[in-house]
């Protein structure tokens, strides 16, 4: 387990403060969980790949963070008056 | 050696930002001040990520890789916490102008309506 790996696990933690907020929380407390969520996915992706040593795997952050934009504005867009 | 703990300490850098950015926007009273938080942790936090994998691996796919990541998550951030300051202006004034709020606001509610 080197310095990657165990840097990817700590960051995991942070998901329980969001996960806390995002059920807890009005409904734009949770789009605020739900984007700094994919934020901490994608950087706990490229520690893992980086951590394993699989270059292959390094393009699953890239995907995210291209869905997490997308995903974040629809969300955000929906939520100005729509639901 | 040397790599190794300049590695760790650009991770431990990252890892105590995301977790104090965590704690942060669960700690926050409203929804204003929780955005503050999102800063350091799509900003900073993956910019300290790409220098540790750029000090780990060198100038390689893994690197570039990373950093095309990255770069993503960084650029798109402050367009997204905009983009949610906005939604939330919206939905508690109904037009996120100030002036336009405010008309809204003195205006009382639709004349069309029955």
């Amino acid at each position: 387990m080197n310095a990657f790996v165990v840097a990817a696990i700590a960051m995991l933690v942070a998901l329980v403060p969001c996960g806390i907020l995002l059920l807890r929380g009005t409904i734009m407390d949770a789009v605020v969980a739900y984007e700094a969520i994919s934020a901490i996915a994608v950087m706990v992706l490229i520690l893992l790949a980086e951590g394993f040593r699989r270059p292959g795997e390094f393009e699953l952050p890239v995907l995210l963070a291209v869905l997490m934009f997308g995903s974040g504005l629809v969300f955000v867009r929906m939520l100005e008056r729509w639901l | 050696m040397i790599r190794g703990v300049a590695v760790g300490v650009i991770l431990a850098v990252a890892v105590a930002l995301v977790l104090a950015s965590a704690v942060g926007l669960l700690a926050m009273r409203d929804t204003y001040q929780r955005i503050h938080y999102l800063t350091p942790l799509a900003l900073v936090a993956p910019l300290l990520l790409g220098l540790a994998v750029l000090v780990q691996s060198g100038s390689s796919v893994s690197s570039s890789l990373t950093w095309l990541a990255l770069l993503f998550v960084v650029i798109t951030g402050p367009i997204l916490s905009h983009g949610t300051i906005r939604a939330i202006r919206i939905r508690e004034t109904g037009d996120w102008r100030l002036d336009k709020a405010d008309d809204t606001d003195k205006a009382g509610p639709p004349k069309d309506l029955p």
